[in-house]
């Protein structure tokens, strides 16, 4: 009888059709959608902290609106994206409480790229047009996902990232268009962020847990895939504004139809990501703890006057 | 293995009764627009499901009303396709059953009426 079920459940996926939060799902779907969209939903949160500390720094008040924008765009991403997959976690007993704790007792990992230092406002112009345009890849990937929640929440997520990326080219093309000072605060922003970038779509190995998701149709393109179309997409931007990539082995081989570049230090930044070892990780993390703790009255008020209202 | 007072308090928090409802939340964008699902939040109660609907969902998109409703208040049709079967061939319900028309009123010398001609004919001053 199991195998029936798990047959049919196959089946459905092959034909195409969505599974919803309710619908009988085999227990491995269900870790391994939950792992990624747990850490999704915490990356969106995380993502916040390095684009919030340029909030009071914008160099103009056009700036700090937009910029303060996409910092509640981030959290509410990661609101929508909570309720996925805490419907996910229910049936094994998790709360959203606990999901989130999980980011204070380093339980779940959040995107390399936000464990790292924004020191100057071309870091922030390179987050919002590279680390961001890294990300809308990875995003839209998924959105044809075999589960449909998650696939609804992407469509809108998407849609707000639009604005991100415009808002990400808008700060960096002032830059561009500036003087030699801050096309060299460019340059050098994006000499901090290349590697990072290159290690956020993961290793080309094709991991036992990858091969599931894309059998499971939960993702259908490889990490390496992503990587391509990025390079594809951004390299020649980044050299027609008179940028230069921080890597001397970055070429187009015309013969295999792909990018060569140098691998990131994939030990080094693997360890960054599972130990919070990143330049800024224990900092950003602890922010989170403040957060959480300093709101526990708030939280604690709200489930009162619910209780008083009911008595 | 001692616990830190971080880990006492997230202990002490997890194990209260602090679980909040789902709110399934309903948009309408226009007076002339009916209300239409975008999604659900996690709420204390109904007034700060509203709340946070609007933050999650009216960041940019305009509204004229928000629906919140209790996701224990929703009743759904079962999960089972037969449920939403069609029998039989419905054309004739539908416009594209009667697409003959056209070419037989041109016999006629004369056009097919269609729907958006009438409204934007009565609309006319």
């Amino acid at each position: 009888m199991p195998e029936a079920r798990m047959e049919a459940f196959m089946a459905r996926i092959q034909r195409g059709e969505k599974v919803e939060a309710h619908d009988w799902m085999p227990e491995d779907y269900r870790l391994l959608l939950l792992r990624l969209i747990h850490m999704h939903a915490v990356s969106e949160i995380m993502g916040a902290y390095p684009e919030k500390e340029w909030v009071p720094k914008a160099p103009t008040l056009r700036r700090k609106m937009s910029l303060m924008a996409k910092v509640q765009d981030e959290i509410g991403h990661g609101q929508l994206l909570l309720r996925v997959a805490e419907d996910l976690a229910a049936p094994l007993g998790r709360n959203r409480i606990e999901l989130m704790d999980d980011v204070i007792t380093g339980r779940i990992k959040f995107h390399n790229v936000f464990h790292m230092e924004a020191p100057t406002w071309a870091d922030a112009g390179i987050i919002g047009w590279l680390v961001d345009g890294a990300a809308i890849i990875t995003q839209t990937a998924l959105l044809d996902c075999s589960y449909a929640p998650y696939a609804r929440v992407l469509k809108r997520i998407c849609a707000e990232e639009s604005f991100h990326m415009q808002h990400g080219e808008s700060i960096i093309l002032s830059l561009a268009e500036g003087e030699s000072w801050q096309r060299e605060m460019l340059q050098d922003a994006l000499n901090r962020w290349w590697e990072a970038i290159m290690f956020f779509f993961g290793p080309p190995i094709v991991t036992d847990a990858a091969r599931r998701m894309m059998e499971y149709r939960i993702r259908s393109r490889t990490n390496e895939e992503l990587r391509q179309k990025f390079l594809t997409r951004y390299v020649p931007r980044i050299r027609s504004i008179g940028l230069e990539i921080p890597d001397s082995a970055i070429r187009f081989d015309e013969d295999a139809g792909l990018w060569r570049y140098t691998e990131p230090d994939w030990e080094r930044w693997s360890r960054v990501v599972r130990d919070n070892t990143g330049p800024k990780s224990q900092e950003r993390v602890a922010l989170r703890r403040m957060a959480h703790q300093d709101q526990a009255w708030v939280r604690e008020a709200l489930v009162r006057a619910r209780t008083a209202a009911a008595i | 293995m001692a616990m830190t007072q971080v880990e006492k308090d997230l202990v002490q928090e997890q194990a209260a009764d602090t679980s909040y409802d789902v709110y399934e939340i309903f948009v309408q964008a226009s007076d002339l627009d009916p209300h239409v699902h975008v999604g659900s939040v996690l709420a204390p109660s109904p007034e700060w499901a509203l709340q946070l609907a609007r933050e999650n969902f009216l960041r940019r998109a305009e509204a004229v009303n928000v629906w919140a409703v209790r996701r224990e208040d929703v009743h759904a049709t079962p999960a089972d396709p037969d449920w939403f079967a069609r029998e039989f061939d419905r054309k004739y319900r539908d416009v594209s059953g009667y697409a003959d028309n056209a070419r037989r009123w041109k016999r006629f010398k004369a056009q097919a009426m269609n729907i958006d001609d009438v409204i934007a004919d009565v609309r006319k001053e």
